[in-house]
């Protein structure tokens, strides 16, 4: 693998990895949204084996098919299948900021992850540190998700999206992960989804829907 | 000389690409259609009906089919479809095209106001709200093309695009792509922002402008959009894949390759983008906006990934 | 909306005893004489200065300890000739306009004094000098303001312009008086050989200061509060003139001291007036394309192209800074050039719509239309002045609007972050702001002109006395060179450009000939060119659709479809609010409108509706939010210091008494 096709291929993964999370940003069909979830963790997969194909090194590659086991295949099943039991609620209708308002929003903090980045960047001009911005970006992104959405899963989806681009900000910048912590990491994630997914169930149980602004009530 | 030829193509070539849009959508749809020719032939039926002026309306009324047709075919001898170095090259870049292209919806939106009909006005105010949310998309959109290539002249855009064909697949170029696609959708009136074959009065935008118009006028304002759809095809086919353009001064050899290679690029386009309308529900006028903020928000990260790139790569 | 309901502007002339005197013919030939002839010195005057030697005066004896002093130098030409201009053709029109619409002697005589007034601003070669100037303009401004003083809507307006006025011009007296003391002097010319000296510290408050006096003059955000107001209340030459002279007054203040006095300022001198330009631009052209009232949505326009000036100076300084002198010298040419277009586009646009007020009394578009029969020059020289604001091909802010945005995307790639993200969003800024420019404009023209008459005062209007459509031709000749021909003011601009070095004026701006050039960067426009080819296409499709014209029948008339209904009604029309409305909605979380919807059922059932009544009320949200608590304020102040105003002279002696005790002692 030549230099060239190295950065080209790091810099489309990572615009992928962008695109992935301004698309659900997009969306509002929860199953599109868990979806693009699963392709996110595809871009995020292919990071660590374009590093191991380029460094002839097979540590690397053993993380990515780990990881686009789990991020493109397991998660979204479980994902997906939360989506499936959820008979009205199959949209995330009425967000608390709307969508072209949070299109601007995603805008602004992708220009502003470029803003924050750049010392970073400055440090080491390599490739990798060359796509953080978007990473970043997509950090932003997940935690804008999380703040400005109704449905637990939606929220599930953002908590998702925010480990996923922390672990590609670990690729980027460390050049690889040591397996054993990837895997511990992604136990833990494992872990938090089932919670979330019995969590949404007991909700829907309780007050028949997963809108958490119906939370509120708890404490009054 | 190749110039006038882009104008003489445009002109004869943009009801064919109607009626093969046509064409396409209605076999995929199951129907026979009316033949890829049938646009001619409604062309010269129009022309040949009697000239009815509506009555209150003024010159505006009568000119704006004129400009709109007028302001396309001078979009089509600038820019370079078959051949590079238009003598009106530097006489307008890419952002004058641009202006060339709004000179023309405005002045349909102010004939339809002419008229003092509700959907007159119904038509004109949701397609200058669309027109002005497409605004920043397509400049920024412009920008990005223009980093490459150093400037907004579309010949110089067009031959480092040439030179360089690797950048076409950079993100940049890509996001930039999308944008400029789905502006130029929302800007000739085609699903799912405006649907063209709409003859519900409610849903419409383009087609409620032009209701009063009939006649040889209907024909001009049918042949503009028909124009203005195939001039966008042919440039954003250019822009980013400029196979087969002739150079500067070319041989009837090159004019001729370029001719056939931009032929083949606007059919290719038109066909798929009619099969993609298929497929397509038009939006809900007020979901547009969702769409175009995020054409919008696709151009500046064009911008910011072209500049960036650019930037670190030297 | 707002206007469109509750302050419909009705007959606009004067109040009663105004009404009681005799029409003022001699006068008016008088006062739009003298106003015209000042304006044609100052053209004279600029011109002499561009191309000739600078030219300085003293009078020692006209102000007390440091004189007048008046210092003319190319920039200062400028805006001699701006202003000139302006009011050459304002005074013509005023000659029609005040006999037509009775105008007071008072306003009428002090026109003049306004004219001068402007005129000694950019010429004014020292501090006091120029204070003094400023003062006479805002002053007599005022007092023009105020003319219809008996209508409360003026009233209003009048202490909005009075307050906020003097609040600018306080804010600059600090600035320049700190200015003055730090660098030694009073002239210019002595402050500009000790700037060095300064230190930094000095040099951003002065610069903060003088932003938000010279900002608040400009009508930027979020200073902007009266200049809706004023120039909406105020006669329409007078509005002319406030938004194609006076609010440049402003950016002449910025260029003057804060981009050739303290110059060259760091790069987030730049960033500043770029982001108060961008939001000023796009917030003010969100409310001209609301707007309902049509001189209310011509000053949103002002404000919104200020803010353009304003985007383009700041993007020199920082071009300036990231060194690219020559795309800096391409921002600062768009800024000129577009300040001058659109002091053509605005006088003419006011001047129209001071032709339609006088004709119909009526401002609300709502209520207008059907004029393009009834009123053709009018119509056209509107037309013409909408064409310009809405920076398309063939207006004459096309050409300006274009050098901005080549100078915004030609930004150097040497990994400047700042630049690198700066330039994106102002595009995105510019660009929006011009989508909706076209928006607001094509809803002026196409409603208030064309279609039919949406009350009987527009169904009665007639065309303007002759007086008033040569002010308005002058202003279309103007509007007409910006737009085919700007390489008419090539040679101008050089001049100007040279004496600005510190933002970029040494290297060599574009070349403005038949084709505009930039060196340097690639790129090339040919506004004449385009121009004569879009008419040759125009014309070779009006012969092509003579395709077949043999076959057809005679061309006759015919009713247009009613919709199904029998005869179609002016009420059937879509109204200015109601054009407006998909960008209301759009925009709605920016314009929080305010809308009120009342159904009344009839008492047998809840299913029949007897009456609806809709309310949509349009505040500005930034005076909302920002101004209201401050007034409040100001009102808590004020009531709490009333308590010491029991009414009692005795009282306020010893107040005095005491003051003056306290005084001596503490300077004892």
């Amino acid at each position: 693998m030549t230099e060239a096709t190295y950065t080209g291929a790091l810099d489309l993964a990572a615009g992928a990895f962008l695109l992935t999370a301004v698309l659900i940003v997009w969306r509002r069909e929860l199953s599109a949204i868990v979806r693009l979830l699963a392709w996110q963790g595809a871009a995020l997969a292919v990071l660590p084996i374009i590093e191991g194909i380029y460094q002839r090194e097979p540590a690397p590659i053993v993380v990515g098919v780990v990881v686009l086991l789990l991020r493109a295949v397991v998660l979204p099943i479980l994902l997906a299948r939360a989506v499936g039991t959820e008979d009205q609620e199959r949209r995330e209708s009425t967000p608390l900021v709307n969508t072209t308002a949070s299109l601007l929003i995603t805008a602004g903090l992708t220009v502003l992850a470029y803003a924050v980045t750049q010392p970073i960047i400055a440090l080491d001009r390599s490739p990798t540190t060359r796509a953080l911005p978007a990473v970043f970006a997509v950090i932003l992104i997940a935690v804008f998700v999380m703040v400005s959405r109704r449905r637990a899963l939606s929220q599930a989806v953002g908590f998702l999206m925010l480990d996923n681009s922390i672990t590609a900000t670990a690729f980027l910048i460390t050049a690889g992960v040591p397996l054993i912590v990837e895997l511990g990491a992604s136990l833990d994630v494992l872990f938090a989804v089932f919670v979330l997914g019995l969590l949404t169930s007991h909700m829907r149980v309780a007050f028949g829907g997963t809108d958490l602004d119906q939370l509120r009530e708890l404490r009054d | 000389m190749a110039a006038a030829l882009q104008v003489v193509a445009v002109l004869a070539g943009a009801p064919l690409v109607m009626g093969g849009m046509r064409q396409v959508r209605a076999r995929l749809e199951g129907r026979a259609g009316g033949g890829i020719g049938q646009p001619y032939r409604d062309l010269r039926k129009l022309l040949r009906k009697q000239q009815i002026t509506p009555q209150g309306t003024t010159v505006v009324f009568a000119l704006a089919p004129a400009v709109a047709a007028g302001s396309t075919l001078l979009i089509a001898a600038i820019v370079p479809l078959i051949a590079l170095g238009s003598p009106l090259d530097s006489a307008a870049d890419l952002f004058g095209v641009v202006g060339l292209l709004f000179l023309g919806t405005v002045a349909l939106t102010l004939a339809a106001l002419d008229t003092g009909t509700a959907f007159g006005g119904m038509g004109s105010s949701r397609e200058i709200t669309i027109a002005a949310l497409v605004e920043p998309t397509i400049l920024l959109a412009v920008f990005a093309l223009s980093i490459p290539a150093h400037s907004a002249n579309l010949a110089a855009i067009v031959s480092a695009a040439m030179q360089n064909p690797g950048q076409v697949f950079s993100p940049g170029s890509v996001l930039a792509f999308v944008a400029l696609v789905i502006v130029t959708l929302a800007e000739t009136g085609r699903l799912p922002v405006d649907n063209p074959s709409t003859h519900l009065e409610v849903t419409m935008i383009h087609p409620a402008m032009v209701l009063e118009y009939a006649g040889p006028k209907l024909a001009v304002v049918e042949w503009a959009s028909g124009m203005r759809l195939t001039v966008l095809l042919a440039l954003l086919a250019n822009l980013f894949l400029p196979w087969g353009v002739a150079a500067t001064d070319p041989s009837a050899l090159g004019v001729l390759l370029g001719l056939a290679a931009i032929t083949v690029k606007v059919a290719v386009l038109a066909s798929v983008l009619a099969a993609g309308e298929v497929f397509i529900a038009k939006l809900r006028l007020f979901r547009v906006p969702e769409l175009l903020a995020g054409s919008f928000l696709l151009a500046l990260l064009a911008v910011t990934a072209s500049s960036f790139l650019a930037t670190t790569t030297q | 909306m707002t206007t469109a309901l509750h302050n419909s502007p009705t007959v606009p002339a004067l109040g009663e005893g105004a009404r009681a005197a005799p029409p003022a013919g001699a006068l008016a030939w008088l006062s739009g004489g003298l106003t015209a002839a000042l304006g044609a010195v100052g053209v004279a005057l600029g011109l002499s200065v561009i191309f000739g030697e600078p030219r300085q005066l003293r009078i020692g004896w006209l102000l007390p300890l440091v004189g007048v002093r008046l210092d003319l130098d190319p920039l200062g030409g400028l805006f001699l000739v701006a202003t000139g201009a302006v009011s050459i053709a304002v005074g013509i029109y005023a000659v029609g306009y005040a006999q037509r619409e009775r105008w007071a002697r008072f306003p009428l005589a002090i026109l003049p004094l306004f004219v001068a007034g402007m005129l000694l601003v950019p010429a004014a070669g020292s501090i006091t000098t120029f204070l003094v100037s400023w003062e006479l303009m805002a002053a007599v401004s005022l007092f023009l303001v105020l003319s219809e003083h008996r209508r409360e809507a003026v009233r209003s307006a009048g202490v909005f312009y009075a307050i906020m006025t003097q609040l600018g011009f306080a804010s600059i007296l600090l600035a320049l008086v700190v200015l003055s003391a730090a660098a030694g002097g009073d002239a210019f010319s002595t402050i500009s050989a000790h700037v060095h000296d300064l230190s930094s510290g000095t040099k951003t408050t002065v610069f903060l200061l003088t932003l938000m006096g010279f900002g608040s003059k400009a009508g930027l955000l979020p200073l902007h509060a009266w200049l809706p107001r004023a120039h909406t209340e105020a006669p329409s030459p007078v509005s002319a003139l406030m938004s194609a002279a006076m609010v440049n007054m402003g950016i002449y203040g910025i260029i003057r001291i804060d981009l050739q006095l303290l110059g060259p300022g760091p790069n987030w001198w730049g960033l500043t007036l770029m982001i108060i330009g961008a939001l000023s631009a796009v917030f003010g052209v969100l409310q001209a394309s609301v707007a309902t009232d049509l001189k209310r949505l011509l000053a949103y326009s002002t404000t919104e192209n200020m803010g353009l000036i304003t985007l383009s100076l700041g993007a020199a300084i920082l071009l300036r800074s990231s060194g690219a002198p020559t795309v800096a010298a391409i921002a600062l040419t768009a800024a000129l050039l577009h300040l001058l277009s659109h002091a053509a586009f605005k006088t003419l646009a006011f001047l129209a719509a001071g032709s339609v007020l006088a004709a119909t009394g009526l401002r609300d578009l709502d209520k207008l239309g059907g004029l393009a029969r009834r009123m053709p020059v009018t119509t056209v020289m509107f037309g013409i002045a909408a064409l310009g604001a809405s920076g398309l091909p063939l207006g004459a802010g096309f050409v300006s609007e274009w050098l901005m945005l080549q100078s915004l995307i030609h930004s150097p790639a040497d990994g400047n972050t700042t630049l690198a993200l700066a330039m994106p969003l102002s595009v995105g800024a510019v660009a929006l702001t011009t989508g909706l420019g076209i928006a607001a404009m094509v809803k002026a023209f196409g409603v208030g002109f064309l279609a039919r008459p949406r009350s009987a005062a527009a169904e009665a209007a007639q065309e303007a006395p002759a007086s008033m459509l040569t002010g308005m031709t002058l202003a279309a000749a103007a509007c007409a060179v910006f737009a085919v021909a700007p390489a008419l003011l090539g040679p101008t601009l050089r001049q100007v450009l040279a004496v600005l070095p510190t933002v970029g004026g040494h290297a060599a701006g574009p070349q403005l000939g038949t084709f505009l050039r930039l060196p340097g960067v690639g790129g090339s426009l040919s506004p004449g060119l385009l121009a004569a080819a879009l008419i040759i296409a125009v014309l070779l499709t009006l012969g092509l659709s003579r395709w077949g014209a043999r076959h057809r029948p005679a061309a006759a008339m015919a009713p247009l479809w009613a919709s199904g209904a029998d005869t179609l009604s002016s009420r059937m029309q879509y109204t200015a609010t109601s054009f407006a409305e998909p960008l209301q909605r759009v925009f709605d979380n920016v314009l929080r409108p305010d809308i009120d919807v009342e159904v009344t059922h009839f008492a047998e059932s809840q299913y029949l509706v007897e009456k609806v009544t809709f309310r949509s009320r349009l505040a500005d949200p930034v005076e909302q939010r920002l101004y209201t608590p401050v007034i409040r304020a100001v009102n808590a102040v004020a009531e709490w210091v009333r308590g010491a105003h029991t009414g009692s002279v005795h009282l306020y002696l010893a107040y005095g008494a005491t003051g003056l005790l306290i005084v001596l002692l503490v300077t004892r």
